[in-house]
């Protein structure tokens, strides 16, 4: 019985070593950051001026993420594809804030000119 | 003892000094240049979970830049907390925009109240006018009966005043008579100033017809100035001279040939 247990703990060293081996040669996780573009493009970052430069630096770091890594640079390339996804998310949010400020200056207009066509004063601020 | 104390005071400037000469990298001093702005600006109010990541992200750039000033590292985390700090700034600006979109709603659901009720008040406002012209036309149109005929017909409310009663035959002047039939005539539509008037010049057969066409239009220009005399709006008030187009009797009698030669005033609807 003391055997086996000697026999179970030894295999679950091999195997907890084999696993952090492969830790060491991490796979590089390129989804967030392609997710990040993708989903910048869906909101239309590339028509936005403020938003399509940060779409650009985030497609740019992608590709450079994927250099390194062809050269081995794996630590490197992750860290790059942090910077990609960052730039992805800031060009979402961005998109986003000029949609909503149209969609609200759209609104305060329509309130006016309902104002104006049915001759009501001017709200107070 | 004091050597040593001195010596090591020296060796930990030295280090210090050292330390102050590297430099933070620009991805750094942006990061720390973006989280100021963020957390100074509406940020810090609409998105403080925002600013609290933006945080934590130059915490770590800092943090690497400790420990080692010139790596890729530092230069990464310092670009992605500048990144955050702008994250957060945008993210603000969205929520401050659909504030601002949110009131703009209220208001317009406000603004279609007040028109609903705007409506609903200019409505009562018609209706009670409506009401009081009709009483007025009523009124007017009673008074009218007494002095001359009246009758309702699709072009308006006919009034028809003899032409005998009002000018001596082949003449277009108002006897001292036919002015206080007039008078009385124009008191009443002063009841009813708001509508058009229309007043018509008929004659009959006898003569020539460009010569009753030409009667007929001077008489409807003289009871139109009248008329307008009395304080009716001449803008209101048109004259025509039909002449001998229009008998409503036949012109063989001398009867028919009296109703003939008359003058009408049409209220319009």
């Amino acid at each position: 019985m003391k055997h086996l247990n000697m026999a179970i703990m030894a295999g679950s060293v091999l195997i907890g070593a084999l696993l952090a081996g492969c830790g060491s040669s991490p796979v590089l996780n390129k989804e967030p950051s392609t997710s990040a573009i993708r989903a910048a493009e869906e909101v239309g970052a590339s028509t936005v001026p403020s938003a399509s430069l940060y779409l650009q630096l985030a497609k740019e770091g992608l590709e450079k993420a994927k250099v390194l890594a062809a050269e081995g640079e794996k630590e490197q390339a992750a860290s790059m594809l942090l910077r990609a996804e960052a730039d992805g998310e800031l060009a979402i949010a961005l998109s986003r804030g000029e949609a909503d400020k149209t969609e609200a200056t759209k609104a305060i207009e329509r309130v006016r000119q309902l104002r104006k066509d049915n001759q009501l004063p001017r709200e107070r601020k | 003892m004091k050597s040593i104390t001195f010596l090591v005071v020296v060796a930990c400037a030295g280090l210090l000094v050292g330390c102050g000469t590297t430099l933070p990298p620009t991805e750094l001093v942006e990061a720390r240049h973006a989280y100021q702005q963020a957390s100074a600006g509406q940020a810090a109010k609409l998105v403080p979970a925002e600013v609290h990541k933006a945080k934590e992200a130059l915490d770590l750039a800092e943090k690497s830049f400790l420990d080692d000033p010139k790596s890729f590292q530092t230069k990464d985390l310092a670009y992605v907390a500048n990144r955050k700090a702008k994250l957060a700034e945008a993210l603000a600006v969205t929520v401050a925009e659909n504030a601002v979109a949110a009131k703009a709603a209220k208001e317009l659901e406000k603004t279609q109240a007040d028109i609903a009720a705007k409506a609903k008040a200019d409505l009562a406002v018609e209706q009670k006018a409506r009401v009081e012209a009709d009483a007025r036309l009523a009124t007017a149109q009673a008074d009218l009966a007494k002095l001359a005929a009246v009758k309702e017909e699709a072009r308006g409310l006919v009034i028809t005043l003899s032409g005998s009663v009002l000018f001596t035959s082949g003449k277009a002047e108002l006897s001292n008579a036919a002015q206080t039939r007039l008078n009385q005539v124009a008191e009443a539509l002063m009841m009813t100033k708001e509508r058009k008037l229309t007043v018509e010049g008929h004659t009959d057969s006898q003569g020539s017809s460009s010569f009753n066409q030409e009667l007929s239009q001077r008489r409807a220009d003289v009871v139109r100035s009248y008329i307008i005399s009395r304080g009716y709006p001449g803008d209101l008030i048109e004259a025509r001279g039909i002449g001998e187009d229009r008998p409503v009797a036949a012109n063989t009698s001398a009867e028919g040939r009296a109703n003939n030669r008359r003058v009408e005033i049409i209220v319009a609807k």
